[in-house]
């Protein structure tokens, strides 16, 4: 018996779409043939959560050049970083499936995911390969409170970071004599704003400020103008607001549209408040406050950074910072374990003591996943710049505040 | 349509299955699991979407409101209450079919058809979601996040080919149903509605009640499909149990698929998730996927309206009518 030698055109199709299935597997082969570290970046660069997604990438893929250029891992003999990149989409779904997909093509570690709904399901899904997950950017508590022992965060959480913006507010007041003695907070339905905005009404009483109403808006929200009247109604002395990036930027434009007369616009991780706000929106940021994670402005290490970041014409926002350490600190775990497999370096990120940066934290020391000296400074928008205002020991400006009448 | 309802259909189908059961068995590749996890789950809210929207030609834009009402059922009555997972499933089916019954009591008993009663139904999903976000029993905007506990016991498998045989069983049943009302008496009167409604009350069906089942068991099978989200991804907000976009993927599968059809969800889901995963995989520029996603999109609507099953129709073969001699279709209905 003979095969009929000709090719059918149902063959041609079941081939090629074999072919198209099968490299969605494989995707490692074709792309690496050196002996490398693959890092797979699960970050959104599309979708609502765009532009801080990309600032994360572009964040990482600065470091693992540099490490490169360097000489990359000496001690597993001059290995590599591979950046695998994936797109979040802003959806879990994708994430996880990026996840799923790096994994797959032998991602040795991960970083991510910008937002937390993303890095809860990614690092989830790591988990179930044992990849260490170091989170660059995300706060939700949740995230290192499972007890997955593969997950890593340089910033700080969320809790922490809301006692010390209350901290912080209350230091900033008491310096001037408090002023503010009231305060509206504002804030996103998510659990980002959610659990900003409950922790905060709960801790502001405590310093002497009272929150005559919490807010809650929508996602998305394009029109603030109520709400700018409800606070213009109630007279608060500050309004505290903790939301994304469109709705922050335009919150800030209509109380300022509307001259709502307050002594203080104070945010906490301020979706919105970044260099580019500052500049491109200098009446409208002019003065607003944030609390957030931000480099030490009296290392020159980290003016030099900035300079790097914007000749490359990128914009230096904390994203950037906080994914190119979280790469540098896997490079320190890979020099200290000689080896990329899981539960060495898993080892060797828990017993951190990172200290090479210029952010005001102190050698990183993680319990439980979450570096604990890590620490967010108030920095103030002035004359389309970010100036850090508050603690002392960071300062490089005198705060405006209250806000001049 | 397809000869499935044949011997030879039948053996198509169960071969289908056959194959598809093997899959975790030969498949080692965690993502390629997932993407046909992914692939099932979408077919099976696709299908869910198709009974109503379909089937009874009650086009639904917010599905989503009974897919995270099974969720929800199912993460609080865990989380809450300290339910096993596999228990959840009853009270979810039976919430998601209590919503139903209440969206379409208010909504049929209103005389809301067509756009009115889409509408209708996406206002409902977006008071689904303000309420999510607002009460205490759901946590508000935090969500809530089943814990890691991987297990049969606990409805949470290591293994995704675990995963894969519950979707598959679930896909299975979905189809089975959408099999009976081509069949049956129920899915004649649905399909009556569906084609004229005001013929259908004339000739004597209880269009009221019709659809009102119809919803019934359409938010049954989505709010299942929640509780798998759930035990999926072990974590659910508001956004994502209630969000719009969940809405228009259900009915996305199905109309590109071909709705009121047995096998246009699975279709649909097959080409929408080719389409975005393949497109995602290669093109690493952000948001050229998501191009390129859209305009593939217009043109299966554009060119293909009855949605891409009708590529497997049979053509009409014209035979000659022997009493009268006038030419004859045949086969335009098989």
């Amino acid at each position: 018996m003979t095969k009929n030698a000709t090719i059918s055109r149902r063959s041609i199709l079941a081939g090629t779409a074999a072919l198209g299935v099968g490299s969605l597997g494989f995707p490692a082969i074709t792309r690496a043939q050196a002996r490398t570290v693959k890092i797979g970046l699960v970050h959104p660069v599309t979708g609502f959560l765009a532009f801080n997604g990309q600032q994360c990438r572009a964040g990482a893929l600065m470091a693992i050049e540099e490490i490169n250029a360097a000489g990359g891992i000496k001690s597993m003999g001059g290995a590599r970083f591979e950046a695998l990149i994936g797109d979040a989409q802003s959806q879990v779904a994708v994430a996880v499936s990026e996840t799923t997909k790096m994994a797959e093509a032998g991602a040795n570690a991960f970083i991510g995911c910008f937002s937390s709904a993303l890095g809860l399901a990614a690092t989830q899904e790591a988990a179930k390969y044992n990849i260490p997950f170091l989170i660059d950017v995300g706060v939700s508590d949740n995230i290192t409170a499972r007890g997955l022992k593969n997950v890593f965060r340089f910033k700080a959480g969320h809790s922490v970071t809301v006692d010390k913006s209350v901290e912080t507010l209350d230091g900033l007041n008491r310096s001037k004599g408090s002023p503010v003695k009231s305060a509206i907070i504002v804030h996103e339905e998510s659990e980002f704003g959610t659990v900003t905005a409950t922790r905060m009404a709960e801790k502001l009483p405590g310093v002497g400020i009272q929150v005559k109403e919490v807010i809650k808006h929508a996602n998305p929200t394009r029109n603030f103008d109520n709400i700018a009247l409800r606070i213009r109604q109630q007279r608060p002395d500050a309004v505290i607001i903790s939301n994304y990036l469109n709705e922050y930027q335009l919150l800030c434009r209509t109380i300022k549209q509307q001259r709502v007369p307050v002594k203080a616009l104070y945010s906490v991780l301020g979706g919105g408040f970044n260099i580019r706000f500052a500049r491109e929106q200098a009446e409208v940021s002019q003065n607003v406050m944030d609390y957030n994670h931000w480099y030490n402005p009296r290392n020159p290490r980290a003016l030099e950074f900035r300079r790097r970041v914007e000749a490359a014409n990128l914009f230096c926002t904390f994203e950037v910072m906080l994914s190119y350490f979280c790469v540098k600190i896997l490079h320190d775990a890979l020099e200290r374990a000689g080896t990329a497999d899981k539960d060495p370096l898993i080892n060797a990120l828990a017993s951190s003591t990172f200290s090479d940066h210029f952010m005001p934290y102190g050698p990183t020391r993680f319990v439980n996943g979450q570096n604990q000296g890590a620490q967010s400074v108030c920095i103030q928008a002035l004359d389309r710049d970010m100036k850090v205002v508050f603690p002392a020991e960071y300062a490089e400006a005198q705060a405006v505040f209250p806000l001049p009448t | 349509m397809i000869g499935w309802t044949t011997p030879r259909g039948w053996a198509h189908i169960g071969a289908g299955f056959a194959f598809a059961l093997l899959i975790p068995a030969f498949v080692t590749q965690n993502f390629l699991l997932h993407i046909a996890i992914l692939v099932l789950f979408s077919a099976y809210l696709g299908q869910a979407w198709n009974i109503a929207g379909g089937y009874a030609g009650q086009r639904s834009f917010g599905h989503a409101v009974f897919v995270g009402t099974g969720a929800y059922v199912t993460a609080i009555l865990q989380t809450r209450f300290g339910w096993n997972p596999w228990l959840t499933l009853p009270p979810a089916i039976i919430g998601g079919a209590a919503v139903g019954w209440l969206i379409g009591f208010l909504s049929f008993r209103a005389g809301l058809r067509g756009s009115y009663f889409a509408l209708i139904t996406l206002a409902f999903s977006e008071v689904a979601r303000i309420l999510a976000n607002s009460l205490e029993i759901t946590r508000g905007g935090l969500g809530i996040l089943v814990p890691l506990s991987p297990g049969f016991a606990n409805f949470q498998f290591a293994n995704k080919g675990n995963f894969f045989i519950v979707v598959l069983a679930m896909f299975a049943v979905a189809f089975g149903i959408a099999w009976w009302l081509e069949k049956s008496r129920f899915g004649a009167r649905l399909v009556a509605v569906r084609e004229n409604e005001d013929a259908a009350a004339a000739l004597g069906v209880d269009t009221f009640k019709a659809k009102l089942h119809a919803l019934m068991l359409s938010g049954g099978m989505a709010a299942l499909g929640g509780s798998f989200y759930v035990q999926y991804y072990l974590y659910v907000e508001p956004p994502i149990a209630y969000g719009v976009e969940r809405s228009v993927e259900m009915l996305l599968v199905s109309m590109i698929g071909g709705s009121g059809t047995v096998l246009g969800p699975l279709v649909g889901s097959i080409a929408l998730h080719l389409i975005s995963d393949t497109t995602r995989h290669f093109l690493e520029a952000p948001g050229v996927a998501l191009i390129l996603y859209g305009i593939v999109l217009i043109l299966i609507v554009g060119f293909l309206p009855d949605g891409l099953i009708s590529l497997f129709r049979r053509r009409p073969t014209v035979v000659p009518d022997t009493d009268s001699g006038a030419p004859a279709r045949r086969g335009a209905h098989a």
